[in-house]
């Protein structure tokens, strides 16, 4: 019996099926949001709003024919994608969507989760560098040497500023940290740079403008995903849809006090705080143009880092305050 | 150098319309004058041939079906033209035998459904130019 | 290690055909190989197989943006060989065309170098606005793109007062736009940071590498020819030529903009001046036998037609000289110790229209892969030795 609850929460809800549902959702909204920003429709036409055209475009990128150049490392090429969209997937069941009984630690929920969540999102960069890697294309191998430049200048920045809250919360569990803040909401105020920081840092972890040089369309191509095509490249951007919901809802448990309410409230909560981050990521998303691989890291390193280390400080005297 | 100068500007933009026309489903108007697919009026054409010669793209095809009766087909390859009307400021009749209209949504499967075609009697109507004033009497016609 | 990356002849960055193959160390070009012909159509040619009347269209559709340049540089000439002198009025609504065409090249380009810089929002609003120009041109004279105003001795279609006050609206909704985009792309961060100090072409280099237009403009020379070799309607207007000190892609923009900001000043003044009178004289059919030169500011720098006759209703010869063409030198010398990551900033910024260019085939032997170069005599031989007498193409049977 607790097999099958098991393999519901799994595949079910919140696992796979949700996971697409939702990501495909939230890639929706992003979508009519930037191009409301910009003046025009988005997509309007498959299903009522649009809302299913990424369903849509997931569909026919998996019914299109799959290539596989001749010069690629053939088992990596084929097994990259499934690797990162597990590895996203295990991600999302670590957030405190549906287990907030903080007596009861399980295998979802425990102390030092949240730098297991950390970790298991800058996987899925590892796993586009691979991709790039095994392509074996010119504009692959660019593209791949700019996703891991990119890494070490946001991968601190991100660190820090998601870990801020944790610290002033005293705990290094997602289900803790969300409940510190439920009963005291004020205190989200200290923490308003760390989310500034972490919005930034999120960004360049989703390669979006502009922060997208690795898939810089007009400079090279498509970057790390060039020789993707098919069902390949289906589950690659599913894995990009999951990254953007997981990172965003980890933000929102961090830095917004979670999700509480159990039930169809959390849902709701969960819905309404998501869509606000990724409402940020559009804006930021609209707002600017990309900017060269070296000025992201010397961004990195002399704006957000110190910026990050600032917000540590100011946690650390307010704990020291409120003590 | 404003940091986000953009902004205000595009927070401002989540509240209009959008500009874009939800085609096909709505159309727009064209203006008076646009230039969409040439076609004959029969009964006003003298078979100058002075469109054939000046079409860029070879789109007029006048041929004589028969010389007794003076019966002629002129055929528009609407797959060739170009749309520049040229055929309509070479025709010399009043009123022109050749007009423009407004019709540009001409897609099809298959390009020889898109020529049209006119079998008609030449018309005896005496041609008077129409085309622009000739260099001797610049009459200088008030053009409002 | 040097390794070569090619750009083109097909990449998201162009918008047409173009092989530049960069070498590269790291992200740093060391040189770059432009090799075009991937869009030859064989136009010159074409043209010595159509009446003079015919090839005002076909010299249209050498270029979608700039074509009325080619159209208006093509009848300038032929006017000169026919002696035919346009009435007043007509010219003035030729050069008014000419200079909304101006306005609706420029907005165009500062979309597309927004794209290549990432800012696609940037990209939306120019050309959302480029909108109101093309109703505009709709409005004047039937089509959006390909005007088709020209004619050998004026102008086709005439202007009335409704659409004069229309064109007086359009140009001042313009105008507070593009005075809006002007303070946004010198002051967002993002953008600025990218076209800053980049495609630095010196005042020297420029002019030893032939450069025209706003490239040659950006970068402190100041050659327009509306007022180096104005026609009659140039001569009687009041506007400055725009020039930056800086040579790099910012240079090119503000040129750009500053231009796009003239161009109103001078439609203004084209509406609030234009004569009455006729708009057109009749030109003959035939040319009288000669050559002229024609040459005309196209958005992209100057346009050069070079036109012989020998007094029949066809042309003997008809050379373009696109300004793109005259380009491409200057665009190698700034590509050189750039960055991978700003080619296509770098190219964009010298408005390439690369169909305007394609005068040249390079002729590869298939076996041996050896290039050859091969002069417009032989070619003709080649072609007339073919058979003695090529059929004229009415009778050539349609492969459709």
């Amino acid at each position: 019996m607790a097999a099958l609850r098991t393999l519901l929460y799994i595949l079910v809800y919140p696992g796979i099926l949700f996971l697409f549902l939702y990501s495909t959702f939230c890639e929706w909204f992003d979508r009519k949001a930037y191009a409301r920003l910009q003046n025009r429709m988005g997509p309007t036409h498959t299903g009522r709003f649009g809302l299913l055209q990424p369903i849509a475009d997931f569909v026919k990128l998996m019914s299109k024919e799959d290539v596989v150049p001749n010069a690629a490392d053939r088992g990596m090429f084929n097994v990259l994608p499934l690797v990162g969209l597990a590895v996203v997937s295990t991600a999302a069941l670590l957030l405190p969507i549906w287990n907030f009984d903080l007596a009861a630690p399980s295998v979802t929920s425990f102390s030092g989760d949240i730098i297991v969540l950390l970790y298991l999102l800058s996987l899925p960069t590892l796993v586009m560098f691979l991709a790039a890697w095994s392509s074996t294309n010119l504009f692959s191998t660019v593209g791949g040497t700019r996703v891991l430049t990119m890494l070490f200048g946001y991968e601190v920045p991100l660190f820090l500023s998601v870990l801020s809250p944790a610290i002033l919360a005293n705990s290094w569990r997602l289900a803790e940290i969300a409940a510190f803040y439920q009963k005291k909401p004020l205190l989200i105020l200290p923490n308003l740079i760390g989310f500034g920081v972490a919005v930034i840092a999120v960004q360049a972890k989703l390669e979006r403008t502009p922060f997208d040089i690795p898939h810089a369309e007009t400079e090279i191509v498509g970057g790390t995903l060039t020789e993707y095509s098919g069902k390949k490249l289906a589950l690659f951007r599913l894995m990009l849809d999951i990254e953007v919901v997981v990172s965003s809802a980890l933000l929102a448990t961090v830095f917004l006090a979670g999700f509480p309410g159990g039930g169809l409230l959390g849902f709701v909560q969960l819905v309404l705080k998501t869509l606000f981050v990724i409402f940020l990521l559009s804006l930021i998303r609209a707002l600017t143009s990309r900017i060269r691989i070296d000025q992201v890291v010397s961004f990195a390193w002399k704006v957000l880092a110190p910026l990050a280390v600032l917000q540590l400080l100011i946690v650390i005297l307010l704990k020291g305050f409120l003590k | 150098m404003r940091i986000a100068a953009f902004l205000p500007e595009l927070l401002r933009h989540l509240f209009k319309k959008p500009n874009t026309v939800d085609y096909p489903f709505k159309k727009l108007e064209v203006p008076k004058d646009f230039r969409g697919t040439p076609y004959l009026q029969p009964e006003l054409c003298i078979v100058c041939k002075a469109c054939e010669r000046d079409c860029p793209a070879e789109a007029i095809e006048i041929t004589s079906v028969s010389e007794a009766e003076k019966r002629f087909r002129m055929v528009i390859h609407n797959d060739r033209c170009i749309h520049c009307a040229q055929c309509v400021d070479s025709c010399p009749t009043t009123p022109k035998a050749m007009a423009i209209d407004s019709l540009f949504e001409l897609a099809d499967f298959d390009r020889h459904r898109l020529k049209k075609e006119w079998v008609y009697v030449r018309a005896v109507l005496k041609p008077k130019p129409a085309a622009p004033k000739p260099d001797a009497q610049p009459e200088p016609a008030p053009k409002a | 290690m040097k390794f070569q990356i090619p750009i083109g002849p097909q990449h998201p960055a162009l918008k047409e055909p173009i092989s530049l193959r960069m070498t590269v160390e790291g992200e740093v070009i060391r040189d770059a190989d432009i090799r075009l012909g991937y869009n030859h159509r064989g136009l010159e040619k074409l043209a010595e197989e159509k009446t003079w009347i015919q090839n005002i269209y076909l010299t249209e559709r050498i270029c979608g943006i700039c074509s009325h340049s080619h159209a208006t540089c093509f009848v300038q000439g032929v006017e000169k060989l026919m002696e035919v002198v346009p009435p007043k009025r007509g010219l003035y609504i030729r050069y008014l065309v000419a200079e909304l065409e101006r306005v609706h090249s420029h907005l165009l380009w500062l979309g597309v170098a927004g794209h290549e810089a990432g800012f696609d929002s940037f990209f939306m609003y120019t050309w959302r606005d480029r909108e109101v120009v093309m109703d505009l041109l709709e409005m004047v004279s039937g089509n959006r793109v390909h005007y088709a105003i020209n004619t050998l001795g004026g102008v086709r279609r005439d202007l009335d007062a409704g659409q004069k006050a229309k064109i007086l609206e359009g140009v001042a909704v313009l105008r507070k736009r593009s005075e809006y985009y002007f303070r946004i792309g010198a002051s967002e961060p993002s953008f600025v940071a990218r076209i800053a100090g980049v495609g630095r072409l010196s005042k020297g280099q420029a002019e030893s590498l032939c450069a025209v237009g706003p490239t040659a403009r950006a970068s402190g020379i100041t050659r327009d020819v509306r007022k180096d070799d104005p026609c009659a309607v140039y001569d009687e207007m009041d506007f400055e030529v725009g020039t930056a000190d800086s040579g790099d892609v910012l240079g090119r923009v503000v040129v750009r903009v500053k231009e796009l900001l003239e161009s109103y000043k001078i439609i203004e003044q084209i509406i609030r001046k234009l004569p009455e009178g006729p708009i057109a004289v009749r030109a003959p059919r035939k040319a009288k036998p000669g050559e002229a030169v024609s040459r005309y500011e196209a958005p992209r720098g100057e346009n050069m037609h070079y036109i012989k006759s020998n007094g029949s209703e066809k042309p003997e010869r008809l050379k373009v000289r696109a300004p793109t063409l005259a380009n491409y030198p200057a665009t190698i010398e700034m590509l050189r110790n750039g960055f991978i990551a700003d080619i296509p900033l770098i190219f964009a910024a010298i408005d390439p229209c690369i169909c305007c260019a394609e005068r040249v085939v390079t002729l590869v032997d298939v076996r041996s892969g050896e290039e050859m170069a091969v002069r417009l005599s032989d070619l003709r031989r080649r072609a007339a030795g073919r058979g003695p007498n090529a059929l004229p193409k009415r009778n050539a049977a349609w492969p459709l």
